[in-house]
């Protein structure tokens, strides 16, 4: 009895420390890297104890100043489409939970399927459109496409957050004299934060990384963070790894900063309508 | 100052029709209950003043003008709802403030007819809380006290005390009629307990299968049901209903009998000897000793005997295989199974068409 308990134990320890190692590995990795000293980053074997030095960061602002332009872009495109997405998904999640119809319930189930098909199938054939409309290396093209993308799930997750929102809410606003979007503002808005600010982790969390469709549609003006990154890869005169780390440090932070910031949020988000509140 | 009336009103979800043609009046200042069985269609019509719901048909007039199209803010209205429907991230001052604000009603203003109504309603010292950390009962006041303050000329409450305990409930039957001499206000009150539409209504509305089964003062519908439903809807517990034929007619008189009942002359027109009727005889005109007059018999064997103390209530089965109550006003001792006899005022039991 008392041996099984202990097993248990020991195996969920394994399990934990598993899962801990899988998922923070390439963090600690990469913080690392950018920290130790050029000829140390891929030394056999590892080494562990080293002389923290910030030459990496140092170079990176010297000699990527275009690093510091991508990530201004990329904080204007997460930005805006954050707050599209987050408007459209909480506007188009009210009129889902409280409509009704036959129109609006089938297409429920359009805005699930479209969800399933390969976002770049879509988005090729809008390289002309998005040409001929002179949005092409514009902040607009990326802000309108990654909150495109997060809509549909965005709604629906809107939509069982305001279902739990009781009715009357909505009924006594409304005698109090409040119109539809009063209504969605003062009422609607401040109870179903919780899932707004879901929506929003998700949606930060994807632009921010994105990385094919900024590759197709910017070239210079709208660049963002991971594409200046992957040029580093690329560069003529060789990788220099430890400014590549650097630069990759400083793009997670904000982003890993954030999902931890809003863990308690994304968890409610993920586990929406799972039970009766 | 509100006049409201309702004219062959109606109301159709596709196919099934809910309200079926409902004419009601009711004057300034009167306290109307709307009563009856669970899908009456009551809660519907009221949404249908309050403007929730569209009306499929007839007229909806508040002092004499048509509200059928008008916004529920423009009705003059104000309503409270069975689940208070509080606004749970807003304080007890703000939901009382909320549709004042939105009208854009001067803040001293605000401020004044808030703490108006929170003194009315003993909120003061509460106003500052958020609707999770009230009680059941500080929930419901508030959610009148945010009726109160829009100063409207109709209160339409939706069953407002069926979440309370039965302690609970009383008190704030009495707190409401209290409020509704204080503000002279017209009221419309919608509930399934007879108890609340007794002692609160000026006028009972009995609605049953979306039609008016009655309107009349609270003691005339007791006295004087106008059909079987409304008989056996209103008084507790409910009236006796037997089966019963018809052996002579005169003058407005029917003499009824049956193998319980013993030969009873009823005032009752319509009637024709040999029809089949159905006497109705409340629990409480049921009694042992005999009166003066000539009194109506039933007999049966007791089943069944709830002693409350002041009151005793007595079930027995009847020959004809019925299930009769009789409320007897102390507390006797019966002996289950045993035979009994009891007596009741023609003048007080009614015939219905069975």
């Amino acid at each position: 009895m008392r041996t099984s308990r202990l097993l248990i134990g020991a195996g969920k320890a394994v399990a934990v420390t598993a899962l801990l190692f899988w998922s923070l590995f390439p963090i600690v990795f990469i913080v690392m890297s950018s920290l130790k000293p050029g000829q140390e980053i891929f030394a056999v074997p590892p080494v562990y104890v080293f002389t923290p030095t910030f030459e990496h960061y140092a170079a990176l602002w010297s000699r990527w100043g275009v690093f510091f332009d991508g990530l201004l872009n990329s904080t204007i495109v997460t930005a805006g489409a954050t707050a599209l997405a987050v408007i459209a998904s909480t506007c188009a999640g009210y009129i889902y939970s409280r409509g009704s119809g036959r129109f609006l319930n089938a297409s429920v189930m359009f805005l699930i399927i479209v969800r399933l098909i390969p976002p770049i199938v879509v988005t090729l054939p809008l390289f002309p459109i998005v040409n001929a409309m002179g949005l092409n290396d514009t902040h607009i093209v990326l802000m309108v496409l990654y909150a495109t993308f997060f809509v549909s799930l965005g709604t629906v997750l809107m939509r069982t957050f305001i279902d739990q929102i009781p009715r009357e809410l909505d009924e006594a606003a409304e005698i109090d004299g409040a119109g539809r979007l009063t209504i969605l503002r003062r009422v609607i808005v401040p109870l179903a934060a919780p899932g707004i600010l879901a929506v929003a982790v998700f949606v930060v969390v994807f632009a921010w990384n994105e990385f094919l469709f900024a590759f197709i549609f910017t070239a210079t003006r709208a660049k963002t963070a991971p594409l200046v990154i992957s040029e580093m890869i690329g560069s003529i005169d060789g990788v220099d790894w430890g400014v590549l780390f650097a630069a990759s440090t400083v793009q997670l932070a904000p982003v890993l900063l954030f999902v931890v910031l809003m863990n308690r949020y994304l968890v409610a988000g993920l586990t929406a309508g799972a039970t009766k509140g | 100052m509100a006049e409201l009336r309702l004219q062959g009103v109606r109301k159709t979800f596709g196919a099934a029709e809910i309200i079926k043609g409902v004419d009601i009046d009711i004057a300034d200042g009167e306290f109307v209950v709307f009563v009856g069985p669970s899908g009456c269609g009551k809660s519907t019509l009221l949404r249908m003043v309050a403007g929730l719901e569209d009306i499929s048909a007839g007229d909806l007039l508040i002092d004499g003008k048509r509200c059928n199209a008008m916004e529920p803010r423009e009705r003059g209205i104000a309503m409270v709802f069975q689940s208070y429907a509080l606004y749970p991230h807003l304080s007890v001052y703000d939901n009382m403030s909320f549709g004042l604000t939105l009208n854009r009603t001067p803040k001293a203003e605000i401020d004044a007819r808030v703490r108006d109504a929170a003194r009315i309603l003993k909120l003061e010292p509460l106003l500052e809380r958020r609707p999770a950390q009230l009680s059941g009962g500080q929930r419901q006041r508030v959610a009148i006290g945010r009726a109160i303050v829009r100063k409207p000329t109709v209160f339409l409450f939706d069953e407002p005390l069926s979440n309370l305990d039965a302690a609970l409930r009383m008190d704030m039957r009495m707190e409401i009629a209290r409020l509704h001499r204080q503000l002279g206000a017209t009221m419309i009150y919608v509930t399934h307990d007879q108890v609340e539409a007794m002692t609160l209504a000026d006028k009972i509305v009995v609605l049953d299968g979306g039609r008016v089964q009655q309107v009349g003062a609270p003691i005339d519908l007791y006295k004087k049901p106008a059909n079987r439903f409304v008989a056996g809807f209103i008084g507790s517990p409910k009236m006796n209903f037997l089966d019963v034929r018809v052996t002579g007619v005169s003058g407005g008189v029917a003499t009824v009998e049956s193998p319980t009942v013993a030969p009873v002359p009823i005032g009752a027109r319509g009637f024709s000897v040999g029809d089949r009727a159905v006497l109705g005889v409340r629990p409480q005109s049921l009694r042992r000793e005999p009166g003066h007059g000539r009194d109506g018999t039933l007999r049966g064997t007791v089943s069944l005997v709830e002693r409350l103390g002041a009151e005793t209530i007595v079930s027995l089965d009847t020959a004809s295989g019925e299930r009769a109550l009789a409320a007897i006003p102390q507390d006797e001792v019966f002996e289950a199974g045993s035979p009994v006899e009891f007596r009741f005022e023609p003048a007080a039991a009614h015939l219905f068409a069975a």
